[in-house]
């Protein structure tokens, strides 16, 4: 055994194997030039591959632009992103649930493919950085042998589906979300009806109005956990928000429907991708959110087409099919529940347990949440937390969205020793969910996109409250912190107490990196209210702008009042004025410390500034179906070059029913995946019609995929996988002549 | 034959904790960037201190990490050659050593007297579990050529002996050259020579 993909080929789910065959075969052509930069980097963002900061080989070192001599030339992965520069795998944790084996597989990968860290984002996913593309589908196949995906991590499709850390045992919640999350994960993967967005689409559950965790209302679908009574009978079932979302416009979710029952809860989900699909914006990248089509249309007009696309839906076994495996959704905490008893306890352990253990709704036991700064942890710290989890509480762990890592079902008694072994590994920090337990997105450390370092002035703010959190009265200390590195908000500015987003401004001929400061945002009711932004200040003062302002909100708040409420009571003009005197700009000459970032020592600089590959580019559905064609084809050929003919026949048959779908799907989406199917509606549709026919072969191209279809060859040889391969070329050219004669430009 | 590893790190550590922080790295790194201080396609640096016995400070290149570790609860100088290994394995250890050296002397440049290495040791790391599987028998299996070969690198005999017992972690060894010091600039020289020959 020489490789991952022959080691671990009995524990891929075939069809997961097949999906990373595929992308493998697409990075083969890009390489060789055979498929379109723009197809070829919505393909791999779809698998989670993801760009960097400088990987347009450009990066300024504090004195000048210069250049990254990337080995790979002229190769390019996207549009402007050179082949061998480093990028980021973000890997799929659905409502960020793991199993011991997986956090090892994950800690395994972060020590041979990235730098030995594992990020937790705001999406409950799990990071890697510094990832060479070469090494993503030997990673992928590695994730695959334990039950992970990638698939459609990134690109313009369904992201991870969160949904809070505590589903499930919380006191709160109407009923745990967890297995709807699960089963629509599983319905909604590489579903064809997410796979022609204009832009990304986000889905959050959660288990209470009242709360947080779930934060249903920023996103484009949220769906809030609801019971009604009928007939005697309590009726489980979600309201469902749409439309919501943060980014540079941030959009309250609007209802959508009050109460879809688990019998309507995917249907009604693959009918609102079909109507996001059909009129979301396609061109405009800006405006392709769902939030823009719903703002657009009304809710009210939104809720009829949903309705009336309800109607054409065709009927699909598995909307309903889950709510039978319900019940198979168990937790096997790894100990019986006992309560905590006198012993003499640990030092610190009284901090950490005010801040880091909840109670759970089953007698005996609790969550605790591990602070993981910055949302970073190593693979060593992976391996050994595998252990704890294994000796406390099995298989429940969960990553949160505030970038931590909950430890479910810790029987009440273990607390003490869970705490010494968390504090063995550096993962017993007391002060989860505090104001020191700030949340930020990678910022200028690795995103494109980065205006000023989200991730360093984080670092400094926690290590300057982390010094006085004790002394700090407790309306500060449960004040919430988020900082973004730009205005797109993946730190999530808009919902807490105090966020910051990065900007810059001119002092003199110098650029200086800012912080704009968004307050009152809330965090509780899903992410109830977005915050006001209040002024930019340079990002070398906000630690003392941050001081002034919760100093103030002590001394000035009436009893029990909320930051919220202070802050609309004080009113903008008010906190403008109290910000004024971190606003100001010194000169370079005078104070050259403001012009370089947080943690960063270079003179700060905007040059760096990449495109982003948030959204991917806009891709037709027929490129990305067609790309899979090819890269079947591609396949064929290999196996042709293995002498495996059998699999050479089939591979390029497979591609091109593929090619003829993609040509279908133009036309009727609903196609499905039946070969006879497909083929028919291929021949009525284009073939009948004459629409597929070239100028002067006329359908002959076309008939080498009825030849095939209608006869299995009696013979399979070297000149036969040949010729069925030429073939499959000759037919996959004439449908990619006939999409442009028939639907115009392809890529878009 | 061994195989060559995926990945492939050495690691020196420090004769003791320097006054030195490791965020004062940041801009010795950044330094080394403007400067091309050590050989290599610099792109940028990243700061992982806050995670205990973590990277630390990693100077990020094409070919190679450096990191200023805190792994292990030792500070250090780590170099990762994560791409362009040579085809065999002494080759690849000859390579990884000596921009480790490299690195490592620059660092000591930057605080002399501060930040002082002990280069009589090493922590070779295999990052490349299909081939290297953290396990005694995997030493066993290529103990002599890598002492063989340590041996030549250091000018010295050399012990060699499994750093990790957790099979989950990387296979990696410690290898202890038998003199109470070595001539680095020797070693260097005999490196660049053997490399430049290759
Ligand atoms: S908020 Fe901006 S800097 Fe932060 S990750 Fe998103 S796009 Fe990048």
């Amino acid at each position: 055994m020489s490789t991952w993909k022959e080691l671990l080929s009995e524990q891929i789910p075939a069809e997961m194997g097949n999906l990373i065959d595929i992308y493998e075969a697409q990075m083969e052509l890009r390489k060789q030039g055979k498929l379109d930069e723009k197809v070829f980097a919505e393909a791999r963002l779809r698998k989670g591959v993801y760009g960097q900061r400088y990987d347009n080989g450009q990066r300024h070192d504090g004195v000048r632009t210069r250049e990254l001599a990337y080995p790979s030339d002229e190769t390019v992965k996207g549009p402007d992103t050179l082949w061998d520069a480093p990028g980021m795998q973000r890997i799929k944790i659905p409502y960020g649930g793991l199993t011991a084996e997986q956090l090892e597989t994950l800690s395994e990968l972060a020590d041979e493919y990235s730098d030995g860290i594992l990020h937790i984002t705001t999406r409950q996913d799990i990071q890697l950085h510094y990832v060479h593309i070469d090494d993503t589908p030997d990673l992928m196949r590695r994730l695959a042998a334990v039950g992970i995906t990638t698939q459609e991590a990134c690109g313009n499709s369904v992201r991870n589906i969160t949904a809070c850390a505590l589903a499930g045992v919380c006191h709160d919640e109407v009923f745990d979300v967890s297995p709807y999350a699960d089963a629509m994960t599983q319905f909604l993967l590489s579903h064809d009806d997410v796979q022609d967005f204009g832009r990304k689409f986000k889905v959050a559950f959660s288990g209470c109005a009242g709360h947080a965790c779930g934060l249903v209302k920023m996103h484009d679908l949220g769906l809030l956990a609801q019971t009604r009574e009928i007939n005697g009978e309590l009726q489980r079932g979600f309201t469902v928000y749409v439309g919501g979302g943060l980014g540079t416009v941030p959009h309250q979710a609007k209802v959508l429907a009050e109460f879809a029952t688990e019998e309507e809860l995917l249907p009604l989900t693959q009918a609102i991708a079909r109507v996001f699909a059909r009129l979301g914006e396609k061109k405009n990248r800006n405006r392709a959110r769902i939030k823009f089509l719903v703002a657009k249309l009304g809710i009210d007009e939104f809720r009829r087409l949903v309705e009336e696309e309800l109607q054409t839906l065709p009927s699909d076994e598995r909307h309903s099919a889950y709510i039978g495996n319900l019940s198979d959704f168990t937790y096997k905490p790894a100990k019986a529940g006992m309560a905590l008893n006198g012993r003499p306890l640990p030092d610190g352990f009284d901090d950490w347990y005010r801040s880091n253990v909840y109670h759970q709704v089953q007698a005996g036991y609790s969550t605790i949440t591990l602070h993981t700064p910055l949302g970073d942890f190593t693979s060593e710290q992976g391996f050994k937390l595998a252990d704890i989890a294994r000796r406390y509480v099995g298989d429940n762990i969960r990553l949160s969205v505030e970038q931590n890592i909950a430890l479910r079902w810790v029987a009440n008694a273990d607390l003490p020793a869970i705490y010494r072994d968390l504090c063995a590994i550096g993962l017993g920090d007391a002060h989860a969910g505090t104001i020191v337990d700030i949340t930020a997105c990678p910022g200028t450390d690795t995103c494109k996109l980065g205006i000023a370092s989200s991730r360093g002035l984080t670092a400094e703010l926690r290590a300057r409250l982390i010094e006085k959190i004790n002394l700090l009265p407790d309306a500060v200390r449960e004040l919430k912190i988020k900082v973004s590195g730009c205005f797109n908000s993946c730190g999530q500015h808009h919902v807490a107490d105090i966020g910051f987003f990065g900007n810059s401004r001119r002092s003199g001929n110098h650029k200086m990196p800012h912080f704009q400061v968004v307050l009152g945002g809330q965090w509780q009711e899903n992410a109830g209210a977005y915050g006001l932004a209040v002024g930019a200040v340079p990002a070398k003062t906000v630690p003392d702008a941050l001081e002034a302002l919760t100093e103030r909100y002590v001394a000035e708040r009436a009893d029990d009042e909320s930051f919220q409420v202070w802050v609309k009571a004080l009113g903008r003009k008010e906190i403008k004025a109290m910000l004024q005197p971190f606003m100001q700009l010194p000169s370079f000459e005078d104070s050259p410390i403001y012009f370089s970032d947080w943690g960063d020592s270079r003179v700060y600089t905007i040059d760096d500034i990449g495109v982003g590959e948030c959204a991917g580019e806009v891709v037709s559905l027929f490129s990305m179906e067609i790309a899979k064609a090819e890269s079947t084809h591609f396949e064929a050929l290999l196996a042709l070059d293995d002498h495996d003919y059998s699999l050479a026949d089939e591979n390029a048959y497979k591609a091109m029913v593929l090619a003829a779908r993609a040509l279908v799907r133009t036309k009727y989406l609903d196609v499905g995946d039946d070969y006879d199917n497909i083929v028919d509606e291929f021949r009525s549709r284009f073939y009948d019609t004459e629409l597929v026919f070239d100028r002067f072969a006329k359908g002959k191209f076309a008939r080498y995929l009825f030849k095939r279809h209608g006869t299995a060859p009696e013979r399979i040889n070297e000149d036969y996988a040949h010729q069925i391969i030429d073939e499959t070329q000759l037919f996959i050219e004439n449908v990619h002549s006939a999409e442009q004669r028939i639907n115009g430009v392809i890529v878009s | 034959m061994a195989t060559v590893p995926k990945r492939l790190g050495v690691k020196f550590s420090l004769i003791r904790e320097p006054q030195l922080q490791p965020l004062d790295i940041v801009p010795i790194f950044q330094r080394w960037i403007q400067q091309h201080t050590v050989d290599g396609m610099l792109i940028d640096v990243i700061d992982y201190k806050h995670v205990p016995n973590g990277p630390g400070i990693v100077l990020i290149a094409d070919e190679a990490d450096f990191a200023y570790d805190l792994g292990d609860g030792q500070i250090g100088l780590h170099y990762i050659r994560k791409r362009s290994l040579p085809g065999d394995l002494p080759s690849a250890l000859r390579q990884c050593f000596f921009y480790a050296l490299q690195a490592a002397r620059a660092l000591e440049a930057e605080a002399p007297g501060d930040i002082a290495f002990d280069f009589t040791s090493a922590k070779i790391s295999f990052l490349d579990r299909m081939h290297y599987r953290n396990e005694a028998a995997k030493l066993d299996e290529i103990r002599a050529e890598l002492a063989g070969c340590i041996a030549d690198i250091y000018g010295a005999p050399t012990e060699v002996t499994r750093e990790y017992d957790d099979p989950r972690r990387l296979f990696a060894v410690r290898c202890r050259a038998q003199a109470a010091d070595v001539d680095v600039a020797a070693m260097m020289e005999r490196l660049q020579a053997s490399m430049q020959k290759a």
